[in-house]
């Protein structure tokens, strides 16, 4: 590895070292140090339009930009000076001029760059009494989002992320000076899958997504960092759920998912299906266990593993191999599948263990794989072989089945599934779906999805990625990490794992 | 009735064609840079002349030549600057209407300097009508062998592309003229890079104002020596005065830098019409501070109005008499920033804007006592602190309207 090579400056008096061709602003954020700033995105270049990142740079006549000056070796940065305080209030006070005192009902409230910076570095009355413009503010510009041209603080940010990253070019600035505004193309709408990073980088709530408009206050968001299970790639993501009140029954937990910053995977950006993986967590879930011969009242979960340990500890052990089959999934976290190993390969000695994954897509060149799980690698590297079972041979010799994840139908023609495995006596699925009643399972357990789980993923590029629980399952709802220790729990098995029920 | 004074320019409208261009010496100088002399000595002959930019800024052309690196591949580009937007002025349009060849044989001349190519002349939307001729030169020049390849039988080749504005100030801004001419919408770019280093379509280019450019020609064939006893020492040659406003005689006075004010307005433009006094004057084109009656010694060199805190800009001299209420004055440069800011960063955009409502609403007799501060707090938060100049070349005048005549507008504040 090449050495990175530093260069040495101080800020507001301390001595900072900093990766040489970074910018000020970023060497001042390493050191702790926030000059705000509008415009500027990591992840392009400096624009320079906001102007609310200029500091004063020893030697030089004028304030500079922050953002678009390069640290060098010995540069002396003043963030905190008095002249740098009227800048920063100057330019507040003219974005605020034109922008609508709409916060009660903004959902960028409680998140929005010119609040807090106008709670930060401004804190000055008013002065603006003149007419303000009269913009459109409910404009669909495509893909559910939301443009209020009011709010516009003219950033660029959309602007040049649909240019420089995904290349579609949506969005342009029409007219100029104050009449100047963001807008599509004749009614070309903003279309593409990787839309929903517009809301990010948004500083203000110029672009709002309809999915979470008037929905909750940003502020009683709990914001958990995770991976994203939709593809391989495994992007990080931010799981963002509610905590400041209590839920009514149906009521969201998981308000949004937005993109988590990981420059070896995603960077700043996620598509827009992960961005829609919130509805995984809230809508179709299975809460409570189903039995097909129910005989009233709900079972808890570990009741339904416990019955499953009794089932399998029914079958003598030399018929085991041939009588007890188990299908996992991609989806499941090297930990899991670890523990899967050694109940069912190792202590049980099972022959038939098959893999059933959601069906793939198609990539996109960008980040989404045509692999639509995110733990392919993890599930090679516990030694499982990733393939489907032959049903008619499986309805054959199997008194009990165990199902993982809730793909096994869709890997087969429609309608066949069931009828094929209606011979086995025993069926038991842990889904966190909502599944029909089709005769493909005889239990259905609902078990936690990725997010509501910690453990780790091994990636497209085998990067592994551990992350932990970013948000609660629903009440009496296991992880499967949960579900198999307490099935070797239940077969008498030491796991090394502490009991989970 | 309008007033004229050339040293440089023919006399008459028909004298613009070729012919008549060759006639009095024209291509010459182009003609000894391309055969006898090497690049760099044209450069260090500019620089040796002191030829400071004539559109506003007043860079040293010589210097602005010497920064394009010589060492990198590729092409570097010339833009000959004909967006004269700056109010007041008018004196490009002379150069392009009567004499379109000396700004041709400067383009060759700086060209060959540089080791360029290509060259653009962007030359303003509303210029579209009497741009036919600087076309119609080009094709002159073209066919007789002065651009294109092989010029004067050597190995060097310049090809003109005429190309059009769509009317927006900004444009005369160099790197927003650049992204016009990249068919982009015309703002400025963040500097550094320079355009010297990185312009149009990323390769190093040269942006120089025509009556810079038209200057050339005449510096080679003379010499420097020559440019440098006309006008002032860090400020040499002569320029071309537009002098508009409360004058008798209105018109284009082209006299050595350094000339004083008053002598351009007194005694070339015949000073102003019976009954009217002088209030103010704007010496450089509306982005110039004004000056009151009393700063008319001033001479007008970059050095002489940078003392009395404005500038030469694009020597757009317009005269107000005292009959004119300087709010009217103030409401109109407001006006024309708010109209022209292009709205990319943030102080000029809304800045501009500000100013020009709290002017209209004074105008409109519903001034509050506050507001003049207001004005002069606003042009604060612009000056300095905006991505290109047009930032300052709003807030100063304004600025300078309202701290030089704060008792007459006090007085229509409070009416």
């Amino acid at each position: 590895m090449s050495e990175v090579k530093t260069v040495a400056l101080t800020i507001d008096g301390r001595s900072v070292r900093a990766v040489e061709g970074t910018n000020v602003l970023r060497a001042a954020a390493a050191a702790g140090i926030d000059i705000p700033h509008f415009c500027y995105h990591p992840a392009f270049e400096a624009e320079g339009s906001c102007r609310m990142c200029l500091v004063e740079i020893e030697g030089l006549p004028k304030l500079e930009l922050a953002c678009a000056t390069v640290v060098r070796e010995g540069l002396i940065v003043r963030t905190a000076t008095d002249l740098v305080r009227d800048a920063r209030r100057a330019v507040l006070a003219f974005l605020l001029a034109e922008h609508p005192l709409d916060c009660p009902i903004c959902d960028q409230a409680g998140e929005c760059k010119l609040q807090d910076y106008y709670d930060a570095h401004g804190r000055f009355p008013g002065r603006f009494v003149e007419p303000r413009e009269k913009r459109d503010k409910l404009i669909a510009i495509g893909r559910g989002l939301i443009l209020d041209r009011e709010r516009c603080i003219l950033c660029t940010r959309c602007v040049r992320y649909l240019r420089r990253i995904t290349g579609t070019g949506e969005l342009g600035v029409f007219e100029r000076g104050v009449r100047a505004e963001i807008g599509t193309y004749e009614d070309a709408r903003v279309d593409n899958d990787y839309s929903g990073n517009l809301v990010d980088i948004c500083p203000v709530g110029a672009i709002t997504d309809t999915d979470f408009r008037f929905k909750t206050r940003t502020w009683f968001l709990e914001r958990r960092p995770s991976v994203c299970p939709h593809c391989a790639r495994g992007c990080a993501v931010i799981v963002e759920s509610v905590t400041g009140y209590p839920l009514g029954p149906g009521e969201r937990r998981v308000f949004r998912i937005r993109a988590g910053e990981n420059p070896a995977v995603n960077g700043h950006w996620i598509c827009d299906l992960g961005r829609a993986g919130r509805r995984d967590i809230d809508e179709g879930r299975l809460t409570a266990v189903t039995a097909r011969a129910a005989t009233g009242g709900t079972v808890p979960w570990q009741k339904a593993v416990a019955d499953l340990a009794a089932r399998i500890r029914a079958v003598p052990g030399p018929e085991r191999p041939a009588r007890i089959a188990v299908v996992l999934n991609s989806l499941m976290t090297c930990q899991e599948l670890a523990l899967a190993r050694r109940i069912f390969t190792e202590a049980l000695g099972l022959g038939g263990v098959f893999i059933a994954d959601p069906p793939p897509g198609s990539g996109d060149g960008f980040l989404l794989t045509a692999e639509r799980v995110p733990n392919a690698r993890g599930v090679l590297e516990a030694g499982f072989a990733p393939r489907l079972p032959d049903l008619e041979a499986l309805a054959r010799s199997t008194e009990v089945l165990i199902v993982f994840g809730p793909y096994l139908a869709g890997n087969f023609p429609a309608g066949t599934a069931a009828p094929a495995l209606s011979p086995i006596a025993v069926k038991y699925l842990f889904t966190s779906r909502a599944v029909p009643d089709d005769g493909l399972a005889d239990v259905a357990v609902p078990v936690a999805v990725p997010a509501e789980r910690s453990g780790t993923y091994i990636n497209v590029d085998g990067l592994r990625q551990t992350f932990r629980q970013s948000v609660a399952p629903p009440r009496g709802v296991p992880s499967e990490r949960e579900v198999l220790v307490g099935l070797a729990h239940g077969l008498g098995l030491n796991v090394g794992e502490p009991d989970a029920g | 009735m309008s007033g004229q004074a050339f040293r440089s320019l023919p006399p008459n409208d028909a004298s613009w064609h070729l012919e008549a261009y060759l006639a009095r010496g024209g291509y010459e100088a182009a003609r000894r840079a391309v055969t006898s002399m090497a690049p760099a000595d044209v450069v260090a002959e500019i620089r040796k002349a002191g030829l400071r930019g004539r559109g506003g800024a007043g860079f040293p052309a010589g210097l602005k030549w010497s920064f394009v690196p010589q060492d990198r591949p590729g092409p570097r580009y010339l833009c000959a600057n004909a967006d004269e937007g700056e109010p007041g002025t008018f004196k490009d349009r002379a150069i392009l209407v009567r004499d379109p060849h000396r700004l041709l044989e400067g383009m060759i001349i700086a060209a060959f300097a540089v080791g360029i190519g290509t060259a653009v002349v962007y030359v303003r939307g509303e210029y579209e009508r009497i741009a036919g001729r600087l076309c119609d030169a080009v094709a002159e020049a073209q066919a007789a062998g002065f651009l294109g390849r092989g010029i004067c039988g050597t190995a060097f080749g310049l090809d003109v592309i005429v190309h059009f504005g769509a009317g927006a100030y900004i444009c005369g801004e160099e790197t927003a003229l650049l992204e016009s001419v990249e068919g982009r919408r015309g703002q400025p770019r963040l500097k550094p890079p320079f355009p010297a280093v990185v312009g149009l379509f990323g390769a190093p280019t040269v942006i120089n104002n025509v009556e810079t450019l038209a200057s050339v020609p005449e510096i080679i064939g003379r010499g420097a020596d020559w440019f440098t006893r006309l006008g002032q020492p860090k400020d040499c040659g002569t320029r071309l005065f537009s002098v508009s406003g409360a004058v008798r005689r209105p018109g284009l006075y082209e006299l050595p830098t350094g000339t004083p004010l008053r002598t351009i307005i007194e005694e070339h433009a015949g000073g102003p019409p019976d009954g009217v006094g002088i209030k103010a004057v704007i010496p450089g084109g509306l982005s110039a501070p004004l000056l009151r009656a009393d700063e008319l010694e001033t001479p007008m060199d970059f050095d002489s109005l940078a003392k009395v805190c404005s500038m030469i800009g694009s020597a757009g001299i317009i005269v107000i008499g005292d009959r004119t209420p300087i709010l009217d004055v103030l409401a109109v440069t407001a006006r024309f920033y708010a109209h022209e800011s292009c709205g990319q960063c943030t102080p000029c955009r809304i800045g501009t804007s500000w100013i020009h409502k709290t002017v209209t609403r004074i105008a409109a007799g519903r001034g509050r006592s506050s507001d003049l501060d207001l004005i002069l707090e606003l042009a604060g938060g612009m000056k300095g602190r905006t991505l290109c100049p047009m930032g300052d070349a709003a807030a100063l005048p304004l600025y300078a309207m309202v701290a030089k005549f704060r008792d007459e507008l006090e007085r229509a504040v409070g009416r």
